[in-house]
């Protein structure tokens, strides 16, 4: 056991800093999968044609290929292209980000549909317009609904993240920190322990947030 | 203004045809219904009775001729449609209660949303309402926490906090347990009785006989007769009718 102790104490400042840019990484990538997730899938349960179909063409790109392999295209192709030379922490979020969106996306997509027509048709009976019924009504049920879901591709976000440090972007999270230090001292368990720790309070803190907003705002049937 | 200068009717059909497909559902319907009068639609399964009641509302679009309400026309409201709804109430045979709001919040989100009526005065309508419907005790429980019965109550008073000039029911005993039926044909006797405008449409021919003014049998997709509900139980003029009388009566 001493090992263990020996290992964290001695690089306690690199464990850190890579926890927290883990963290940063994470909560940058979170909010454009959000953001981008709910704008996708309401194209995706727009009644439009057109804006399904932009929808689910997104969709469809971010799901079919590898998250390493949209890393390779965009940080690789946008700098050898010269145009601008991206941040390797922007490029790492967006990719991570733009392709938990695609996920996100089809979570409220199901959501939306999920709300009963009678719903709607209740909405409708007492004068809102449709527009309305979806903001007030419908969306608000969807929400309720998808937040398992959605907690669930957040917690796989958060570990995918780790593809950002191992990658060619070699963003200097807990996963690149922890390398670090093993190419010192070469014990293995001893020095991915503390790695594993770090990606375990954060997943286990979003599964307790998750619960928590789950029961507050679940719907009782 | 448009109201007034049609009088008496305040729902006018006029030769309403509607598809599904190739499936002709409604055929060359008129019907009128006068302010302050209460009919029930009755029909066998199929007959095309809770669609008639749903292009009333244009949740259902109509293929050919014109529904007027209030003096104005469905089929050519368009955008302004909403509100035309607004002032008409549509209790569902599901109750499609909002789950996510509580029984009080269920009944003002109408006034206060739509109709911009304060908070307070909504709040205060929505309690005596459900004083009105039998269930004072409700208003902070969720719909998931009330029987069908109880549920159904809570639609009407949703419905009635609106102002509504006329109310749409569409078959709103069918989802209920036999035990609680008894309730929800309670409060709506009531409201006939206070002079509601009223078409429901049901499979209760006690309450038909009881309540109503008139019953329009629909069978087919086509009114096949109406009158009285006397009339109707006792004489029935087509044989389609005296048919189904005696299936619902002896059954």
């Amino acid at each position: 056991m001493g090992d263990y102790w020996k290992i964290l104490s001695n690089n306690f400042p690199d464990y850190l800093s890579g926890f927290l840019t883990t963290c940063q990484v994470v909560g940058a990538s979170f909010l454009i999968a959000m953001a981008v997730g709910l704008i996708v899938g309401a194209l995706r349960a727009s009644p439009s044609k057109v804006l399904n179909r932009i929808g689910f063409v997104y969709v469809e790109f971010f799901r079919n290929i590898p998250l390493l392999v949209l890393i390779y295209l965009v940080y690789d192709g946008i700098n050898q292209a010269g145009i601008i030379s991206l941040d390797r922490f922007i490029a790492g979020a967006a990719c991570l980000g733009l392709y938990t969106a695609a996920y996100v996306a089809e979570a409220i997509r199901s959501g939306v549909f999920a709300v009963g027509k009678g719903q709607f048709e209740a909405g409708l009976s007492l004068g809102f317009n449709e527009r309305e019924v979806l903001t007030k009504i419908v969306l608000p049920q969807a929400i309720r609904t998808v937040i398992p879901p959605i907690g669930n591709l957040i917690i796989a976000m958060t570990k995918n993240s780790a593809i950002l440090g191992g990658s060619l972007l070699a963003i200097n999270d807990i996963l690149l920190e922890t390398r670090r230090i093993y190419n010192n001292n070469f014990k293995l368990y001893e020095t991915f322990l503390w790695a594993t720790i770090g990606y375990l309070i954060l997943t286990i803190t979003m599964t307790v947030v998750v619960r928590r907003l789950e029961s507050r705002l679940a719907i009782r049937r | 203004m448009g109201g007034n200068q049609h009088g008496n009717q305040l729902v006018e059909v006029d030769g309403v045809g509607k598809s599904f497909g190739a499936n002709e559902v409604l055929r060359d319907i008129d019907l009128t219904i006068g302010r302050g009068e209460a009919i029930v639609i009755a029909g066998p399964s199929g007959s095309g009775k809770s669609t008639l009641l749903r292009c009333i509302n244009a949740l259902e679009t109509i293929d050919s001729g014109d529904i007027r309400f209030d003096g104005r026309s469905i089929a050519k409201a368009g955008k302004e449609i909403h509100k035309l709804r607004a002032e008409m109430g549509m209790v569902f045979q599901q109750f499609n209660l909002f789950p996510h709001k509580s029984v009080l919040q269920n009944i003002t989100m109408g006034p206060i949303e739509v109709k911009d009526v304060a908070k307070g005065e909504a709040d205060r309508r929505a309690k005596e309402l459900l004083e009105r419907v039998g269930i004072p005790e409700k208003a902070d429980s969720f719909p998931a926490d009330l029987s069908g019965g109880q549920q159904q109550r809570v639609a009407i008073a949703r419905s009635l906090a609106m102002d509504p000039k006329l109310m749409l029911f569409d078959e709103p005993t069918s989802a209920l347990d036999p035990e609680m039926i008894r309730e929800v044909l309670d409060v709506m006797r009531d409201l006939a009785r206070d002079g509601m405008t009223m078409i429901v449409v049901t499979h209760e021919m006690g309450f038909a006989r009881e309540v109503c003014d008139r019953i329009v049998f629909i069978d087919e997709g086509a009114i096949v007769e109406e009158g009285p509900p006397k009339e109707f139980f006792e004489n029935a003029q087509s044989e389609r009718a005296r048919d189904f009388v005696d299936k619902i009566l002896h059954h």
